[in-house]
């Protein structure tokens, strides 16, 4: 029933971190994967997909030639970005003044203009850029590397997730599930801020007693737990539960630390823009994703953007993108810079891998005067970091950004490159369930060489 | 030539010997594979074979005693036929295979279990080995294959861990310590008996078996994805399903219940409710009803809808993955892609909904495919919107009807979108150049209309055209709408409108919304009976072949029909590619319980034993393919697929068999030997111990407190706090509700939801019921324990378990020794007693109360 792969399972529980630092086919580039997930479909031609042509034919019939088939509307007139674009760096990649701190960090970035997705429709699209797959029921991309690679450390969680504050986006918490996958391996939902972080961290009520206040439980329980698995010799899992008191001990410990952002200095917390309203929410999840990774979380995915509700609260600007896009992105950019730009100063972005990653791209026309409709057959997603080539592009859209024509990429070539970054061959990371060997990537997926270091 | 000679001389030899001894049987077996079969595959099996069949003959599995007379017949050039045709046998290959059918044609068992087809094939009619002291068939298999690992089984449980597993297994609960104290000191010799059958006779055997069911028909109460939009209907099907269960319905009318029972009974509430099992899987709410018709991303959601149908079908059913063969030939089964094909034809013809499935107040619409006509949403309230039907003629008129819209995506929101202020004017023509008001409401502001309809009567005024002028539209969150479900205008009680043509001053034209809607005959409000989340017939659209399971590749039309690689069994119903929607379930339901299909009875018996063992015989009990697991007992499973199938598929029966055994009754300490020679325990040497499941253990908690509230059945209790909303919001972790006495119901009663999944139950491997679940995970994780420790639900029990011990005697002695009993059915030790005491002392009963929830002897079963 287990692939080669069950390693921390196979010990029945979490009490042994089978840590894999040498990768599980071969030796990896990175250790440890943060990524930032704008929910609700950012536009790419507002964003690193510079299009010139929309500029010359704004406002003319949108006609690339070929069938147009749109979410929800008629296609309207060619609509060129709200935003002035610009080369930057040495690599001169073109990236908007939408983004203007990101933009700083062009040269870091392996920028791939070419994806495109299966699915227009946000909940499947959004499952498959986590999960590989448009139904659910599958193991996120982060549950698949903690399975597969173990933990780094013993005290924190193996993957975390920090959800927008606004709420949580299409799908909920199963895009950050285990689906099939042992439990242990899911993604463990932290609220940055809130007086209650981790769900059941402490007891609530005053009545029960912590670890600390009431010691006496926790030896009583450890007495009375051994006692129980002496008398039951052959069975390691009795063991394993004790342990897992012990676990759930240090985690009580270090937890608050990690998350207590007071303990960076003032110029740190400004510099992910905990002191401006717009930037405090998401800079403050990046500021405690650094923290997290520092010390030996494994996976961490921060959410820019809730549901696709009203008023806007993610990237799915049908009605007024450069309202809503605008108030999206300046929440994002500033502390995503200053996230890469601090991992790159501590020595972590050596081996971490920064993915930027949406559900799919919004049209070159408009919809309804200002905003933009669903587009799955072309939109960006970048990564940087561990064993990344930075300052590289990969693919292309057509002239209009319509739909992906050079090395057209999918989220499963996605994928496979992160994989194998972190020394996993996609190909060989299988869980059976159902009958089917099951892999992240489907049966597809081929490893991007071209942005690789 | 003198080696094979050498071979066929042991292999006489032991024919001498009978076939009974393992050492002849083994090798035996190594000459077959050495020696025969390699000669069978290369000159019989090309047409005697998975692809061939000649006269109906194979020679890649076992033959019966006539084929093998046939053969040797062929074979030795004594019959009509000889074989092989082409006449280029070598005489020392010749001479192998006549020995070989000389001796019988045996087939090697072991490696005809290992066969990846072995599931298809007929059930073997194996006899039930004599074994001494045996206490039932099943004992006798498994004693058999212990022995030949030189294993014993472990001695007999005590009664007190006997009965707690037994109470858990067969209720999901633990035995309440009088429970305890009866079994324990009734010394009759059918005392276990009895307590087998009082425990298949509580409701509380539906309530445990049938949440084991649903985990593999992936049930749940909303739609899942984004908009997991609630189904608040679906809990009649999980009723039916304990109500069954309970009520011991025969496996084959379980079976056929659940895929046509709307068709097969004829309607009756019972047969629509069973049809839940189809609906009970996610449902994209955005692709099946906002997404444009027409589109390739619409034809790509249906597929995959209809996928959903399929794999859960021949999944929970027939244990087979037929998913694989969406996009090419299942690549490990034998199930061509048309075989999957004919199955999505089978279903060609549902959709989900609610669905009346008993009659209230006399009327029968169900399912509104549509929701009526929408205007343009507007940023304020007092704008003018209008929208009018024109009559073909004009006609003398009783009364116009206007009913409100209750759209699909805000069921839960009855008068959507009916205006605050507005009036109704009628005109001779579509002009309308005469207005003239029946009904003017400007005015005033309405209160909220809901879902009553508003009857204007008109007394055989004479027009042709009807229009409504909001002045002041609906409010929705943040904007403002005007919408209506339905108009009607009745002439001779007759409605003249249905059809009409119908302008407006604007009007959104998406998904269910459209002018044309508003006068199709759809009333969006749903029916007024009963209605429970079922499968709702539509005319079936035709089924093509899809290459490389692409909708833009369309091939081959299929009619309806089923998997073709059932040994004995056809897979084609007959049935032309036009054949009704009912007549292609109906068809597939009478596939599935045909005594042949051998993948349903060994499918359930499997199933069954799981849940009692925590393994299957085969331990992949949602796929016996290649890919799955092989039987540890072929024998055993055969006989008991045999067994079930012809002795009236009691399910019940089927239990009480299984718990008799003394393999169930046995302690679960294993030997040394059983350690070192089956780990795994496959062979079940020992009984398994088993980590409670999410569902044991919050319900032990409940018992354990005193506060488990025994309310059977109806609309599943909210575990969360519910916020409609774009995507809804389910709120797990709002204050109160996990301590609110009105969810102190037993876990298979609460309301599932997809997206979220309930914390706690989650922490403990509750299923995702986004997929069919045959076994959960059994984690332990340091969440687990962060759970037991501080979670609300917890906490507030130990203190409601701690007060009403307290009520009951001031004694803290007797305290102590009752919250042990109750929580782990036996009273503590003295050195035991003399902790608790110390403890509670210090901390209070309810930190007591706390700790023994999370102890390893709560959480396992001996």
């Amino acid at each position: 029933m287990l692939g080669e792969t069950a390693l921390a399972w196979l010990a029945g529980s979490e009490s042994h971190p089978q840590t894999v630092s040498r990768g599980l086919h071969h030796p990896p580039k990175a250790r440890r994967v943060v990524q930032i997930f704008l929910s609700g479909a950012a536009s790419h031609v507002d964003t690193f997909d510079y299009k010139p042509l929309l500029v010359e034919r704004r406002g003319r019939k949108f006609d690339p030639g070929g069938k147009v088939e749109l979410f929800q509307s008629q296609p309207g007139v060619v609509a060129p970005s709200y935003w002035e674009f610009r080369q930057r760096g040495q690599s001169g990649q073109w990236v908007s003044d939408l983004l203007p701190h990101l933009a700083g960090c062009a040269d870091e970035m392996a920028v791939i203009r070419s994806m495109h997705s299966r699915s227009n429709v946000h909940g499947p699209a959004t499952f498959l850029q986590n999960t590989g797959f448009v139904l659910p029921g599958f193991p996120s991309m982060g549950a698949w590397v903690v399975h597969g690679l173990g933990r780094l450390c013993d005290d924190l969680p193996a993957f975390v997730v920090l959800p927008d504050s606004r709420g949580v986006p299409p799908n909920g918490p199963a895009n950050w599930g285990s689906g099939f996958l042992p439990a242990s391996s899911q993604g463990t939902a932290v609220r940055v801020g809130g007086d209650k972080p981790i769900r059941n961290l402490f007891p609530e009520s005053g009545q029960f007693g912590t670890t600390h206040t009431d010691p006496a439980a926790g030896r009583l329980l450890e007495r009375w737990n051994r006692r129980h698995a002496q008398a039951r010799p052959a069975d390691t899992r009795l063991q394993s539960r004790v342990e897992a008191y012990s676990l759930a001990a240090k985690l009580q410990l270090s937890a608050p630390g990690v998350l207590d952002l007071n303990r960076e200095p003032e110029s740190m917390r400004r510099r992910y823009g905990l002191d401006r309203p717009e930037t405090a929410d998401f800079g403050a999840r990046c500021l405690a994703a650094r923290r997290l990774l520092e010390k030996g979380v494994r996976f961490v995915q921060i959410w820019s953007g809730a549901d696709n509700g009203f008023p806007r609260r993610n990237w799915d600007s049908h009605e007024d993108l450069p309202k809503d896009h605008a108030m999206m992105a300046k929440e994002m950019d500033l502390p995503a810079a200053a996230l890469i730009q601090d991992l790159k100063e501590r020595g972590l972005l050596d081996d971490t891998i920064v993915l930027w990653t949406t559900e799919f791209g919004r049209m070159p026309c408009s919809q309804g005067g200002r905003g933009r409709d669903h587009n799955p057959d072309a939109f960006t997603t970048w990564m940087a970091g561990g064993g990344v080539k930075g300052g590289v592009s990969y693919g292309a859209s057509d002239e209009w950004g319509w739909k992906a024509v050079d090395k057209p990429t999918t989220n499963y070539d996605v994928h496979a490159t992160i994989l194998h970054l972190l020394g996993i061959d996609h190909r060989r990371l299988t869980f059976r369930v159902n009958g089917v060997d099951r892999r992240l990537t489907d049966v597809h997926g081929h490893v991007i060489r071209e942005v690789l270091a | 030539m003198r080696a094979s000679l050498a071979l066929l001389g042991i292999l006489v030899a032991m024919l001498a010997c009978g076939d009974a001894l393992a050492q002849g049987t083994a090798q035996r077996d190594s000459f077959f594979e050495t020696r025969i079969r390699p000669l069978l595959q290369k000159q019989c099996v090309p047409c005697h074979g998975p692809g061939g069949q000649s006269a109906g003959v194979r020679l890649d599995r076992a033959l019966s005693p006539e084929r093998v007379k046939q053969a040797l017949a062929a074979v030795d050039g004594s019959g009509r036929v000889a074989m092989p045709p082409t006449g280029g046998l070598p005489e020392a290959d010749r001479t192998l295979l006549v020995g070989w059918l000389k001796s019988g044609g045996h087939f090697p068992v072991p490696k005809q279990v290992a066969d990846p087809t072995w599931a298809f094939q007929p059930l073997r009619r194996a006899s039930v080995p004599a074994v001494k002291g045996a206490r039932n068939a099943i004992d006798a298999f498994l004693l058999r294959a212990m022995g030949k690992q030189g294993l014993v089984p472990s001695r007999p449980a005590d009664k007190r861990t006997l009965l707690r597993r037994l109470t858990f297994d067969l209720t999901g609960l633990p035995p309440t310590p009088a429970q305890v104290d009866a079994f324990v000191s009734d010394r009759s010799p059918e005392a276990y008996e009895k307590v087998v059958d009082r425990l298949l006779q509580s409701p509380a055997y539906g309530e445990r078996w049938g949440r084991l069911w649903l985990d593999v028909a992936r049930y749940a109460d909303t739609h899942g994805y984004d908009k997991d939009k609630r189904r608040d209907t679906a809990w009649r099907y999980r009723d039916w399903v304990i109500r069954a269960f309970n009520s011991d319905l025969p496996w084959n009318q379980f079976v056929s219940m659940q895929v046509a029972g709307d068709v097969l009974s004829g309607g009756t509430e019972d047969g629509i409710t069973a049809t839940g099992f189809l609906s009970a899987g996610p449902w994209d709410f955005v692709g099946q009803v906002e997404l444009a018709d027409g589109t390739v991303e619409k034809q790509k959601t249906r597929v995959l809808d209809r996928d959903d149908y399929v794999s859960a079908s021949i999944g929970a059913f027939n244990s087979i993955t037929v998913h694989c063969a969406r996009c090419h030939d299942h690549k490990f089964d034998p199930v061509p892609q048309r075989d999957y094909y004919r199955l999505q034809a089978v279903f060609a013809g549902i959709e989900r909904g609610d669905r009346l499935v008993s009659e209230g107040t006399g009327r029968t619409t169900s399912g509104s495919p549509t929701n009526g006509w929408h205007g343009p949403i507007s940023a304020t309230p007092d704008v003018t919107q209008w929208v009018q039907v024109d009559l073909p003629t004009e006609v003398s008129a009783e009364s116009i009807v206007i009913i409100p819209a209750r759209p699909t995506d805000f069921t839960d929101t009855p008068g959507f979108g009916f205006p605050v202020r507005w009036k109704v004017e009628v005109a001779s023509g579509p002009e309308f150049a005469d207005p003239k008001a029946v009904e003017d409401r400007t005015g005033s502001v309405a209160s909220a209309q809901g879902d009553e309809a508003v009857v204007v009567a008109v007394n055989g005024r004479r027009f042709r055209s009807v229009r409504i002028t909001a002045t002041r539209l609906w409010r929705r969150t943040n904007d403002y709408v005007f919408a209506l479900g339905e108009l009607q205008v009745f002439v001779g009680g007759r409605n003249v409108a249905r059809g009409a043509s119908v302008s407006s001053s604007g009007s959104i034209e998406q998904g269910r919304w459209s002018r044309q809607a508003l006068v199709d005959g759809f009333d969006s409000r749903g029916p007024l009976g009963a209605s429970g989340y079922a499968v709702i017939p539509v005319p079936p659209r035709p089924i093509q072949v899809l290459v490389r399971g692409e909708v833009t590749l369309p091939g081959e039309a299929v009619s309806a029909g089923s998997l073709s690689c059932v040994d004995g069994l056809s897979g084609d119903f007959g049935l032309p590619v036009d054949a009704s929607e009912g007549e292609r379930r109906a068809a597939l339901a009478r596939w599935l319980v045909d005594r042949r299909n051998v993948l349903t009875w060994r499918s359930v018996v499997n199933r069954v034993w799981a849940g009692h063992f925590g393994i299957g015989l085969v331990d992949t009990p949602n796929d016996f393919g290649a890919q799955g697991g092989r039987p540890s007992h072929p024998d055993l499973l055969d006989w008991l697929a045999a067994w079930f199938r012809d002795s009236g598929q009691s399910l019940k029966a089927l239990h009480r068999l299984i718990v008799l055994t003394d393999a169930y009754r046995q302690s679960s300490e294993p030997s040394a030997a059983s350690l070192r020679a089956d780990a795994s325990n496959r062979l079940l040497s020992h009984y398994p111990r088993r980590r409670l499941d999410a569902e044991q253990i919050r319900d032990a908690v409940l018992l354990a407190s005193g506060t488990l509230r025994n309310i059977g059945g109806g609309a599943g209790f909210d575990l969360f706090r519910y916020k409609d909303d774009h995507s809804p919001v389910y709120d797990h972790d709002a204050p109160g509700v996990s301590t609110s006495p009105t969810t102190f119901r037993r876990s298979v009663y609460r309301f599932v939801v997809r997206s979220v999944p309930n914390p706690f139950l989650d922490a403990f491997d509750a299923p995702d019921p986004n997929q069919s679940v045959p076994v959960r995970n059994t984690t332990l994780t340091a969440l687990q324990a962060l759970t037991l420790m501080n979670d609300a639900f917890v906490l507030d029990q130990s203190s409601r378990f701690a007060q009403g011990v307290q009520a009951a005697t001031k004694d803290v002695p007797k305290q102590v020794a009752l919250v042990f009993r109750r929580a782990l059915g036996r009273s503590p030790n003295a050195l035991e007693s003399e902790e608790a005491l110390g403890y509670v002392k210090q901390k209070g009963l309810a930190a007591l109360t706390r700790l023994l929830f999370n102890t390893n002897e709560f959480q396992f079963i001996d």
